[in-house]
């Protein structure tokens, strides 16, 4: 991910390199961010982040982050991107049951009696949840006391713009400049 | 001067090490029994603390040192939201708790944000209760600047943790600890733990300060013998809280309701006068579940003995 940031305060400003870094971290979303740029002004306050997606966040399927092949009546998977793992093996319980998945190493889940072009189409994370939950990430990020804020959201960038109290016209013509800068549409 | 220490080891021949602490005139603090390991916080007069330390050692123990034994700190953060908590403020309190302190964590219902942030005066009521308070705050200079208004008029020991310097503070806390600032892991770290330290350095001298300034016009009566007497009265000795009884500096905390027990307490009889007479016992602001006693001074007690006389 690279990282622009700019802050009217030093400590700030590499205080939160290392807090937006972890933060993304601890979500699992830093290796979907291409570019992050975080603007922080405390003074008046004016806080904008912006993020832009490796690849738009389109719905996720299980052929995205597993190799699947059928064998003798029974789908296997062997998972590529484990922080999906969860998400398929309760996608996988809810429509064949329990009995049907076993989880045979940390990688590797068998099917009975699935389909494995069926199991690939399977959605295990649409994209609006992967919107939702940067959003999240973007506002744990923030400072706590800048509760007003407004979001810009277009192609594969996300903006927010914060501040303590009244929103003005030129603090989000300033997030929107970001927002466009970073590549994102209205 | 009395020292404060710590024995960390079995229950076996831990009766000596109550007998010997009675006869140097020392008191127990804090007791912990967990099946058969035992830790005894005490306090012993310092001509004597070898004598202990000898006889701790000799019944298969150790000694440790708990310079903030006997106190009760508050940490308290600008809200109770996740951006002030859990990290640095469970740290800190955590680190206190190594030195001894009986902590609390505490948040404001409206301490975020650099204009907006405030502190109530009931907050600062119950902030006051303690031994001294830990502020900590964030990253921005401007931000802790602005926020020294949370703590400047309160009116017991304030240690601010922050991570620039900011400017100003000389006025408003006892103690400026920087370098901490809002963190989203634990301090683990040997530069963070070392800060900790630090934090619980300066807390450990700003107490000292304090506990001088007592000396200098002592308590009635030490607060560990009013917590032996206390001991001993059933509802406390039944109280399922933990920690039912902590000792403050210039005090106790009991944590049973005042409106059921304040007279009985006051009633209790300590160097032949009312507890009453020469404490002060009042409610705890938390709730009424606990009751707060401060004692006063040998100086106040004369005052009032001496008005008395003249009425």
């Amino acid at each position: 991910m690279e990282l622009e940031i700019d802050s009217t305060e030093d400590f700030g400003l590499e205080a939160y390199r290392s807090l937006f870094e972890e933060v993304m971290f601890d979500i699992g979303k830093l290796p979907t961010i291409e570019k992050a740029r975080v603007s922080l002004n405390p003074h008046v306050p004016l806080f904008i982040f912006s993020v832009r997606f490796k690849s738009a966040t389109a719905d996720k399927t299980i052929g995205d982050i597993a190799n699947v092949r059928t064998d003798e009546g029974n789908a296997h998977i062997t998972v590529t991107d484990e922080r999906y793992a969860p998400n398929i093996l309760e996608e996988l319980w809810r429509r064949y049951g329990r009995n049907a998945v076993t989880q045979q190493t940390r990688f590797d889940i068998d099917v009975a009696g699935a389909i494995g072009k069926e199991v690939e189409d399977i959605v295990i994370s649409s994209g609006e949840d992967n919107a939702r939950e940067m959003l999240g990430a973007l506002w744990r990020s923030m400072p706590e006391g800048i509760k007003n804020r407004h979001t810009y959201i277009g192609g594969r960038v996300i903006t927010v713009v914060a501040t303590e109290e009244l929103l003005l016209p030129e603090m989000l013509e300033a997030g929107l400049k970001v927002h466009e800068a970073m590549g994102g549409g209205s | 001067m009395f020292k404060v220490m710590m024995y960390d080891g079995g229950v076996y021949r831990s009766d000596e090490l109550y007998e010997l602490i009675e006869d140097v005139g020392g008191v127990v603090l804090q007791k912990t029994r967990s099946s058969q390991m035992l830790t005894v916080t005490m306090s012993v007069p310092e001509e004597d603390a070898q004598l202990v330390e000898a006889l701790c050692l000799e019944i298969g123990g150790e000694v440790r040192q708990v310079p903030l034994a006997g106190t009760e700190i508050a940490v308290v953060g600008p809200t109770l939201g996740r951006h002030h908590m859990p990290h640095p403020i469970c740290d800190i309190a955590e680190q206190l708790r190594k030195y001894g302190a009986i902590t609390v964590v505490m948040g404001l219902a409206r301490g975020r944000g650099k204009d907006t942030a405030q502190i109530n005066l009931e907050e600062r009521l119950i902030i006051e209760e303690y031994d001294a308070a830990i502020f900590s705050l964030g990253n921005f200079k401007t931000c802790i600047e602005a926020k020294a208004d949370l703590f400047k008029d309160v009116r017991i020991p304030v240690i601010l943790t922050s991570g620039p310097m900011p400017e100003g503070m000389e006025e408003h806390c006892e103690a400026v600890i920087p370098g901490v600032g809002r963190k989203v892991s634990r301090m683990r770290s040997p530069e963070e733990r070392a800060k900790l330290a630090e934090i619980a350095d300066a807390v450990e001298e700003v107490l000292g300060h304090r506990r001088k300034a007592i000396e200098e016009d002592p308590l009635f009566v030490h607060p560990g013998e009013i917590k032996a007497l206390l001991e001993d009265y059933e509802p406390v000795d039944m109280c399922l809280r933990p920690a039912p009884i902590v000792m403050h500096l210039d005090g106790l905390r009991v944590k049973v309701p005042y409106a059921e027990h304040a007279g009985v307490i006051a009633d209790m009889t300590v160097y032949g006068r009312r507890l009453g007479d020469v404490c002060r016992i009042t409610p705890s602001k938390i709730s009424d579940s606990s009751i707060l006693i401060r004692i006063k001074t040998v100086a106040e007690i004369e005052y009032e003995d001496a008005r008395g006389d003249a009425a």
